[in-house]
Order: C-alpha cells, then sequence, then structure tokens
C-alpha cells in the first residue's frame, strides 16, 4: 500500500516536473518575434545532435548487446562513426554561424547565457552517474563485479548527456528573463 | 532587497538620431541586436560598459539613457 503511495506521490511529481520543464520552453511575449541569434540557433543544433546520437547509441546498445559493443570492432567502429558525424555536424553549423558578417554573433547576453548554462550540464551529468552507480549495483549486487564494457558505456552516455545539458541550457537561457546579472 | 528595472530611452534616442535601426546601436557597441530589442521593452539588464557604449552612441550621459526604478 505504501508503495502504490509512493509511487502516485512520484507520477504526481514527475508529471508537474515535466509539465514545468515544457513550460520553460516557450517564448516569453516579449522574446516571439525575435529572430534567434546565432547561439541559440547552435542550441538547437545541439539538442538534435546529441538527442540522435544518444537514440543512436541506446539503439546500437540494444540491438548488439553491451559485450559487443566493446569486443566487436564494427560495433564499436559503427558508434565512432555515428559520433563524428554528430561532432562534424555540430562543428560546421558552428563555423558556418560564427562566419564573419559584420554583425556581432556573440555578446555579453549570449556568454551569460553559455555561462550559466553550465549547471543545466553539470546537473544532467551528475543525474547520468547517479543512474549508473545506483543501477549497476543493484544489477550486479550478486555477481559482485560490473562487466568492463559498462565502463565505455558510463563515459559514453556521460560525455552525451553533458552534451546534451550544455545545448538544453543554452536554449532555456533564451526563454527566461535574461540579465548579466542575475 | 526590493525588486528593480533599469528603465531607458533607447527608442526615443533612436528616433532623435535619424531614426536609426536598431541593428545600428548593435554594431557600434558590439551586441546583437536581439540584446537592443530586450533592452528597449527594459527585459534585460545591460553590463556597465555596455550601458555607457550605448550613452555615448548617442551622445548621452548614461543616467539620461538609463533610470533606476524601484517596483
Amino acid at each position: 500500500m505504501v508503495w502504490i503511495w509512493i509511487a502516485g506521490f512520484g507520477s504526481v511529481l514527475f508529471a508537474f516536473g515535466l509539465a514545468r520543464f515544457f513550460r520553460a520552453f516557450r517564448s516569453g511575449p516579449d522574446m516571439r518575434d525575435l529572430p534567434p541569434t546565432p547561439l541559440e540557433r547552435l542550441g538547437w543544433i545541439g539538442l538534435m545532435v546529441t538527442t540522435a546520437l544518444g537514440v543512436g547509441l541506446t539503439i546500437l546498445v540494444g540491438v548488439r548487446g553491451v559485450t559487443d559493443f566493446v569486443e566487436d570492432g564494427a560495433t564499436r567502429g559503427a558508434f565512432y562513426l555515428m559520433l563524428f558525424g554528430a561532432v562534424g555536424v555540430w562543428f560546421s553549423a558552428w563555423r558556418r554561424l560564427s562566419r564573419p558578417t559584420g554583425t556581432t554573433v556573440i555578446d555579453e547576453r549570449d556568454r551569460a547565457i553559455q555561462a550559466r548554462s553550465f549547471t543545466v550540464e553539470s546537473v544532467l551529468v551528475i543525474l547520468s552517474l547517479v543512474t549508473w552507480t545506483v543501477s549497476l549495483t543493484e544489477v550486479f549486487w550478486q555477481q559482485g563485479a560490473v562487466p568492463l564494457g559498462y565502463l565505455q558505456l558510463i563515459f559514453w552516455s556521460t560525455f552525451i548527456a553533458g552534451a546534451f545539458g550544455r545545448a538544453l541550457g543554452i536554449v532555456l537561457g533564451y526563454r527566461r528573463e535574461p540579465s548579466v546579472d542575475a | 532587497m526590493p525588486k528593480a528595472r533599469i528603465d531607458n530611452q533607447i527608442r526615443r534616442l533612436r528616433f532623435d538620431h535619424g531614426e536609426m535601426t536598431q541593428q545600428e546601436p548593435a554594431d557600434r557597441v558590439g551586441c546583437t541586436r536581439q540584446t537592443i530589442v530586450l533592452l528597449e521593452k527594459s527585459r534585460y539588464v545591460p553590463s556597465l560598459s555596455l550601458a555607457f557604449e550605448i550613452a555615448r552612441v548617442f551622445d548621452q550621459r548614461i543616467d539620461e539613457v538609463f533610470r533606476y526604478v524601484e517596483d
């Protein structure tokens, strides 16, 4: 009975958090007509690229298994191909958006938003590490050891979570009332 | 600490200076047009150096452009 209450309360809390999270993506009325800054565009591209990479890694590990991820060269190669592809897409977008056009590309407001996005990044990195630690401890408690393949998985998933968090922090930063001293 | 905002006269000054576009002061002070738009709507509190730069574009003192308003 207690578990049902905890689960119910947790679900309500989760739904509330999710609703607030998606509400944060809506621009304020003053900002709706504004074209996105280059950094905001880069944030959206980063969100798309890291989401695609995360989904790709999940599918790859889901289909081939954790052991194959380390031992099978083709599986590892497929992941590295996805990784370099994602980094390539992001860098070419960055180069295109930061090309000198005579107007300022990044100003103090962008830099403040960029600096604050580190908070979202660190939260997601910690969340990823906590999730891995708790779930691996629970799953492999009896065996007393964690297969080596998970080390790679922990690193790459945390790396993707961090990059996703940075992009998310940038996108959300443009949606709240901005100020350099906030 | 009371909640306050920084009001400014940028929109009026732009029109007084030959209907300057928002891009023009942005280019002269080295910020994006989006920042000028938000400044005009008092939705962004600039750094002191940016405030001085903007005042200089319009040949005004900083206190003639920006005003501290307590809500």
